[in-house]
C-alpha cells in the first residue's frame, strides 16, 4: 500500500502528510499554517502537502524556514477579526442592522453566520447622527469588516471605510440601484434616488 | 400410598431434556476455565483483529465523513462545521464539539427505537476533545453525528476511530488521529476486538482510545472483573493495535488527498 502511494505521488515531490505526523525538528523549522510546534518537534495538524517556505526577511527569526501544510479540504471559512466579508442585510432596526454573512475573504461559507452592524460602526464621521434606514435596507448586499467575535448571537461588523458598504441593492420598484455618490443610489427603471451607505468599489 | 401418589400425577422431567443446550453451555464454560487458546466463532485467534475496511467521503452534504466496516459492525460518521451553534448557548472563546451517536432501528437483532445513545455520545466526546484543536474555530461548533448501521460488537471503539477519520476528512485541525480498540476478559483469556456474542459473555472489558504518534491515551474505560497483571498486558495490547489501525487511517487519508488533487 505504501508503494502504490508513492507511485501516485507525482506532483512536485512534496509528500502528503496527515494530522500528527512529524514534519521536522523545531530547532530548524517554524510551524506555519496547518502545523503546530510540540516540544522539540513540529507536527502536521491537517491532511495535505508539506511545503517549506524560506524565512521571511523582516522577521527576527532568520535561521528557521517555515513549514506549512496545504490541504485541499481545509475546513470551511470562519469569520475572523479583520477579515472582509460579504453579507446580506436581513433586519434594519433603530440602532443596528442584522446581516447574514455569506462569504469570508472571497470564500463562500457552507452555512451562514449571523453578523450585526451597530449604529456607531456604519461610517467613520458623525457616528451619532446615523439613520439606519437611510444606510441599509433588508436585502442589500454589503461588504463589511469583522470587528470582533461579538457575543453569543452575532459577529460585530463595521462598514466605516470608503470601500465598505452597500455593493448591490434593489430599489422599491424592483430595479437595480446604481451608485451616484457615497450616500445615494439611483434606480435604473424609475430614476428614483434612494439613500444608502455606498461602498466605493475600485 | 404409592397408588395415591401415582394418581396425583408427577411432573419429574426426563434426564435428557434440554440436553443439547446444556451440553453447549458446559463446553463454553470448560473453554473459558481451561483452554489457553480456543478458536473463536469466526475462526480468529484471541489476539487477531477483524479486517478493517474504512472509506472517506460517503456523505457528500457533510464537511467530512467516513464509513467503517469491521466484520459485522458498520458505522457511518458525518462531520458538519465549523458552523454557528443552532441553540444560542453562552459565548465561548474556544470552539465546541458536539457529538451524537445513534443506532438505526435495524442495527441489532431486536428492532430498536432509533434514539440517540446519550452514554456513547458523551464517551465519544471525551475521546475526541483531547485531539481536536478547539482554539482554531472560536465561537463556532463542529457537529459529529455517528450512525451505527449494524451492531456486531466493539461498537464504540469503531465509532471513535471512524469519527477521527471523518474529522480529518473535514479538515478540522487536530493534534493527532485518535484510534480506539477494545478487549474482553473471558475467563483466563484476554481477547481483542470482541464480537457482540463475546461481549455479552465477558467478565470484564477494557477500551483504550490512543493518539499513536504523540503516544498519549485520550480515554481509558475499564468495566467488570480484572486482575492487575492482566490490565497492564491488555492496555499494551490495545495501544499496539491502535498504532496499527492508525496506519490504515493515514493511508486512507493520503489516498483521498492524492485522488482529489488529480481531479
Amino acid at each position: 500500500m505504501a508503494a502504490t502511494a508513492m507511485e501516485h505521488d507525482g506532483g512536485g515531490g512534496a509528500e502528503v502528510v496527515t494530522p500528527g505526523e512529524l514534519l521536522g525538528a523545531s530547532s530548524s523549522l517554524a510551524a506555519g499554517r496547518g502545523a503546530y510546534a510540540d516540544g522539540h518537534s513540529v507536527r502536521a495538524s491537517v491532511t495535505g502537502r508539506r511545503r517549506i517556505l524560506p524565512p521571511t526577511p523582516g522577521s527576527s527569526d532568520q535561521q528557521r524556514s517555515t513549514v506549512e501544510v496545504v490541504g485541499h479540504k481545509a475546513h470551511g471559512a470562519v469569520p475572523q477579526p479583520g477579515s472582509v466579508v460579504i453579507a446580506r442585510v436581513t433586519k434594519v432596526m433603530a440602532r443596528m442592522a442584522s446581516a447574514d454573512i455569506m462569504c469570508v475573504d472571497s470564500k463562500a461559507v457552507k452555512e451562514k453566520f449571523t453578523g450585526m452592524i451597530r449604529q456607531q460602526d456604519v461610517r467613520a464621521t458623525e457616528i451619532d447622527k446615523v439613520d439606519m434606514y437611510q444606510s441599509y435596507r433588508p436585502g442589500d448586499i454589503v461588504r463589511a469588516l469583522v470587528l470582533s467575535l461579538g457575543d453569543a448571537r452575532a459577529y460585530y461588523l463595521s462598514t466605516a471605510k470608503n470601500e465598505l458598504g452597500v455593493v448591490s441593492a434593489q430599489s422599491i420598484a424592483g430595479g437595480t440601484l446604481v451608485p451616484t455618490s457615497w450616500t445615494e443610489m439611483q434606480c435604473e427603471l424609475t430614476g428614483q434616488i434612494e439613500q444608502r451607505k455606498v461602498a466605493k468599489v475600485e | 400410598m404409592s397408588a395415591a401418589a401415582a394418581a396425583a400425577g408427577t411432573y419429574t422431567p426426563a434426564a435428557e431434556a434440554g440436553g443439547k443446550r446444556r451440553e453447549k453451555r458446559e463446553e463454553l464454560r470448560r473453554h473459558l476455565a481451561e483452554d489457553a487458546d480456543w478458536p473463536r466463532a469466526d475462526g480468529r485467534s484471541i489476539h487477531d483483529c477483524r479486517p478493517a475496511f474504512m472509506q472517506t467521503g460517503p456523505t457528500t452534504a457533510a464537511s467530512g465523513s467516513a464509513y467503517a466496516e469491521f466484520g459485522k459492525t458498520k458505522v457511518i460518521v458525518s462531520v458538519f462545521g465549523p458552523r454557528e451553534s443552532k441553540k444560542a448557548m453562552l459565548y465561548s472563546d474556544t470552539g465546541r464539539l458536539n457529538c451524537s451517536v445513534s443506532y438505526t432501528t435495524f442495527a441489532t437483532g431486536i428492532r430498536g427505537q432509533g434514539l440517540e445513545n446519550k452514554e456513547y455520545s458523551g464517551m465519544l466526546h471525551k475521546a475526541l476533545e483531547g485531539a481536536v484543536m478547539l482554539h482554531t474555530f472560536p465561537k463556532t461548533t463542529v457537529d459529529v453525528f455517528a450512525l451505527v448501521l449494524e451492531s456486531g460488537g466493539s461498537d464504540l471503539p469503531i465509532i471513535i476511530s471512524c469519527a477521527s477519520l471523518a474529522l480529518a476528512d473535514a479538515g478540522i485541525m487536530m493534534y493527532d488521529l485518535v484510534t480506539s480498540v477494545s478487549v474482553s476478559c473471558l475467563g483466563k483469556n484476554v481477547i481483542i476486538d470482541p464480537t457482540s456474542d463475546e461481549e455479552a459473555w465477558q467478565d470484564g472489558g477494557l477500551m483504550v482510545s490512543y493518539m499513536p504518534t504523540r503516544r498519549e491515551i485520550t480515554q481509558l474505560t475499564l468495566t467488570g472483573e480484572w486482575s492487575d497483571g492482566k490490565i497492564t498486558n491488555a492496555v499494551e495490547l490495545c495501544m499496539d493495535a491502535c498504532s496499527k489501525l492508525c496506519e490504515i487511517l493515514r493511508e486512507r487519508l493520503k489516498d483521498t488527498a492524492v485522488l482529489e488533487e488529480n481531479e
